[in-house]
C-alpha cells in the first residue's frame, strides 16, 4: 500500500498518540518511565490483554462477547472449588477450569449460530448466567491457601520479565499470525464484512463463529488462572466489569463494531495506551475518577481522529 | 469431551451439597463470644504478628506523604474516616495525607490503586481492605519497598501490615447488635441479615461472632437468611424488600451490617409499611439514620466514631514512621484520644461500640 495509506491507518495514528502520551506522562512523573514500572504495568495488563486478543476476533466478525468477565469469575471459582472442596490436584483443577471456559464460550457460539440470537443479547444473558453460577457454586465464600508454586504464574518472573507477560506475548504472536496470515483469519474478516456473501462463498460461517466464541471462552479461562495466581485468592465477583475494559482496548485499537476491520497490533496499541493512561495519570496525581474521564476522552478522540483520516468509502 | 463434562458436573454437584456455617455470611475463624450478662471478656495476650517493612528510611520527625485507600470512596462512613485522617494530619503538622480509592467496593480496583501509589513512592499507606487475602500480596510489596502500612476498619492478613486499628472488639459489636435486636423483638424472633459480601473481612467476622453469641445467650433466635448488598444503596434496598416479601410475618428483625445496608433496609421497611412490626438494628452513621429514628422506625443504631477511627489510624502511622511504636508495645498514644490499648498481637483497639438512639443521635453530625 502507498506510504500515505500506511501513515494514515488507524494503527499509525494510534501509535503516534501512544508515543505522545508516554512522553507527556513521563514528563509528569519521573517514576513512570522506569523499567520496574513498565514491567509491573505489563504484569497488570496481561489478563485484560489476553482476553482482548480473542475479543479482536469476535469484534472483527461484527459480534461481541459481554460474558468474558463472568466466564473469568466462573472459571476462577470452579478451579478453586474443585481444588479445595473436591480435593482434586491443582493442575487437574486448572485443566478442568480451562475446559469449562471453552464450554462456556462454545455455549455462547451455539446459541448465536443455532438459534440466531444476536451476540449482544446472547452474551448479555450469559453474563448474568455465568456470574450467577459462580455465586451459587461458591456460596459467596472465597477460596484461599493455594500452594506457593502456583503463585509464580501471577507474581513470579522469568529472566526478569513477569511470567504472565511471556504468556501474553506468546498468545499475541500466535493470534496475530492466525488473524493476519492464515485462511481462517481471512475468513474472519470476510464474515465480518458481509456474512451472507461469506456464506455463499463457501466459507464455513457457522463453524467459524463457534470456534471464535470458544476461543473467547478459552482465553477468558487462561486469564482467570493468571488472575487467581496474582491475587492469591478466588472470589466469585472477580472480573466484574472486565468486559468493558477489554472492549475499549479492542475498539480503541481500530476494530470496527460493524465488523471487517481490526488487527491484533491495533488491539495491543490500544491496550498499552489505556494502561499507560491509567498508570501515568495516577502517578501524576490525578484521582481515580479523573482517570476514567481521560480514558473516555482519549477513546472518543482517537476514533474521531482516525475517522477524519480515512478516505471516504474505503474498507 | 463428554467424560470431562460429566466429571465436572459430578464434582459441582458434590460441592453444592456441602453445608456451611450455622449463620451464613460468617468466616471460619474461631469465635470468642462475650458473657451474656455483660461482664467483660478475657483478652489473651498474643505475640506481635504484624509484618515489617524492609529497609524503611529513617522518617523520624520528617515530613511524610500518606495515602488512604478505603474500601470505596463516596459513602458517608469513609468520608468520615477520611475527615478523621485529615484532622490528624493537620494536627501533626508534618503529614500530607490524601484519600483515593475505587468508586465501588471492588478488590481488583483497590489493588490497582495501592499498586500505583507504591510506584509513586508514598511513605505510608492506610487501608480498609475489601478482601483480607487478595490485598495481602500488594501490601507485602509495599512493605518490601520500605513503606509503612497500617490498616483500619477492615483487616488484611496480619503479616501484610504493621498494625490494624480495630474500631471495637468483634465480639463487643456482636453482643451490642444482638442484645439491641432481642430488646426490640424478643428472644423468639426470626431475623435476617443484609451484609456487604460474604468475604468482606469485618462483616464476616461480626456475623460469625453474632452467631456464636446468639447460640450461647439467645438460642431461640431463628436465623432466616443472609443476603449480599455490596455497599450499594439500591441493591441494599432491593435485597431488604425481597426479604420482607419473602418471609412476610416470619421476619421480625433485619440486621444491617454496613453503613449503607442499614438506612436502605430502614427505607425498605418504611416503604413496605412495616415500621414497628419489623425491627432494624445495625451499623450506620447517625446522619443517615436520623430520619428513621425520628419516626421511631429504628430504635437503636450501633457504631463507633469513624472520624475517631481515621484520626487514630493516622496517629498510629505517624508513630510507626517515627519509630515510636514498636512490636511488643502494650499501648499507643493517639493524640486527643489518649492511650489506646493493643490487643491480639498487632491490633489497636479504638474503644467500645457506641449505641445511638433517639436521645443522643441529634448530637452527632457525620
Amino acid at each position: 500500500m502507498s506510504a500515505r495509506g500506511l501513515l494514515f491507518r488507524h494503527e499509525s495514528v494510534l501509535a503516534l498518540l501512544l508515543v505522545l502520551t508516554l512522553a507527556v506522562l513521563a514528563q509528569q512523573s519521573d517514576k513512570f518511565f522506569t523499567m520496574a514500572n513498565m514491567l509491573n504495568q505489563g504484569r497488570l495488563m496481561a489478563e485484560v490483554g489476553i482476553i482482548a486478543l480473542a475479543m479482536t476476533f469476535v469484534i472483527v466478525t461484527a459480534g461481541i462477547d459481554l460474558s468474558v468477565g463472568s466466564i473469568l469469575g466462573l472459571v476462577a471459582i470452579v478451579m478453586g472449588v474443585l481444588w479445595q472442596k473436591a480435593g482434586l490436584p491443582l493442575p487437574v483443577a486448572i485443566g478442568l477450569g480451562v475446559v469449562l471456559g471453552c464450554i462456556a464460550g462454545f455455549a455462547n457460539g451455539f446459541i448465536i449460530t443455532k438459534f440466531g440470537v444476536p451476540p449482544l443479547i446472547t452474551t448479555l444473558g450469559t453474563l448474568a448466567l455465568y456470574r450467577g453460577l459462580a455465586e451459587g457454586i461458591s456460596q459467596a465464600r472465597s477460596v484461599r491457601g493455594y500452594p506457593d508454586w502456583f503463585f509464580t504464574l501471577g507474581q513470579g518472573e522469568l529472566w526478569g520479565i513477569p511470567t504472565q507477560l511471556w504468556i501474553f506475548l506468546l498468545l499475541a504472536i500466535i493470534t496475530a499470525v492466525i488473524l493476519g496470515l492464515t485462511p481462517f483469519g481471512r475468513a474472519t474478516y470476510a464474515i465480518g464484512s458481509n456474512s451472507i456473501a461469506a456464506e455463499f462463498s463457501g466459507i464455513p460461517v457457522r463453524n467459524s463463529y463457534l470456534i471464535i466464541y470458544t476461543l473467547s471462552g478459552l482465553f477468558s479461562a487462561i486469564a482467570a488462572v493468571i488472575f487467581v495466581s496474582r491475587v492469591s485468592t478466588t472470589r466469585s465477583d472477580m472480573g466484574t466489569g472486565l468486559e468493558l475494559d477489554v472492549i475499549t482496548a479492542v475498539v480503541l485499537g481500530g476494530s470496527s463494531i460493524f465488523g471487517g476491520k481490526g488487527t491484533i497490533i491495533g488491539t495491543l496499541l490500544g491496550l498499552t495506551l489505556m494502561q499507560a493512561l491509567k498508570n501515568g495519570l495516577s502517578l501524576a496525581g490525578v484521582k481515580g475518577d479523573g482517570t476514567i474521564v481521560m480514558i473516555g476522552v482519549v477513546l472518543i478522540g482517537a476514533l474521531i481522529l482516525s475517522n477524519l483520516f480515512q478516505k471516504k468509502g474505503d474498507g | 469431551m463428554l467424560k470431562k463434562f460429566l466429571l465436572t458436573a459430578a464434582a459441582l454437584s458434590m460441592v453444592a451439597g456441602s453445608g456451611w456455617a450455622q449463620w451464613t455470611g460468617g468466616d471460619d475463624l474461631p469465635t470468642n463470644p462475650l458473657a451474656c450478662d455483660g461482664s467483660p471478656g478475657s483478652v489473651a495476650a498474643k505475640p506481635y504478628d504484624g509484618g515489617s517493612p524492609s529497609n524503611a528510611p529513617n522518617r523520624k520527625g520528617k515530613s511524610i506523604t500518606v495515602v488512604d485507600v478505603p474500601k470505596l470512596i463516596g459513602i458517608g462512613y469513609f468520608n468520615a474516616t477520611s475527615k478523621g485522617i485529615t484532622d490528624a494530619a493537620k494536627e501533626l503538622g508534618n503529614v500530607s495525607a490524601s484519600t483515593d480509592g475505587p468508586t465501588e467496593a471492588n478488590i481488583d480496583d483497590q489493588i490497582t490503586f495501592i499498586d500505583n501509589y507504591i510506584t509513586s513512592g508514598v511513605d505510608g499507606i492506610l487501608f480498609a481492605a475489601n478482601d483480607p487475602v487478595a490485598i495481602a500480596p500488594v501490601l507485602k510489596k509495599a512493605l518490601s519497598k520500605g513503606i509503612n502500612v497500617v490498616g483500619y476498619d477492615a483487616n488484611s492478613q496480619p503479616d501484610a501490615r504493621q498494625w490494624f486499628v480495630n474500631q471495637a472488639e468483634f465480639n463487643g459489636i456482636a453482643k451490642a447488635l444482638v442484645d439491641s435486636m432481642v430488646a426490640e423483638v424478643g428472644a423468639n424472633a426470626g431475623i435476617a441479615i443484609v451484609t456487604s459480601t460474604f468475604t468482606t473481612p469485618n462483616q464476616a467476622r461480626w456475623i460469625a461472632e453474632m452467631s456464636a453469641y446468639a447460640s450461647k445467650c439467645h438460642p431461640n433466635l431463628k436465623f432466616l437468611e443472609t443476603v449480599e448488598a455490596q455497599e450499594d444503596n439500591i441493591l441494599s434496598f432491593n435485597q431488604a424488600t425481597t426479604l420482607i416479601n419473602k418471609y412476610g410475618d416470619d421476619l421480625d428483625g433485619i440486621f444491617g451490617m454496613t453503613s449503607v445496608a442499614t438506612p436502605a433496609s430502614a427505607e425498605a421497611v418504611t416503604q413496605a409499611g412495616e415500621c414497628g412490626k419489623i425491627a432494624i438494628v445495625g451499623l450506620a452513621t447517625p446522619n443517615a439514620m436520623k430520619p428513621y429514628v425520628a419516626t421511631n422506625c429504628v430504635k437503636s443504631v450501633v457504631l463507633w466514631n469513624p472520624v475517631d477511627l481515621g484520626y487514630a489510624a493516622m496517629h498510629v502511622l505517624r508513630a510507626v514512621a517515627d519509630g515510636n511504636l514498636k512490636p511488643g508495645a502494650k499501648s499507643v498514644k493517639a493524640g486527643k484520644l489518649g492511650e489506646l490499648q493493643i490487643i491480639n498481637g498487632s491490633e489497636i483497639l479504638l474503644g467500645a461500640p457506641y449505641v445511638f438512639d433517639k436521645g443522643n443521635i441529634n448530637g452527632f453530625d457525620f
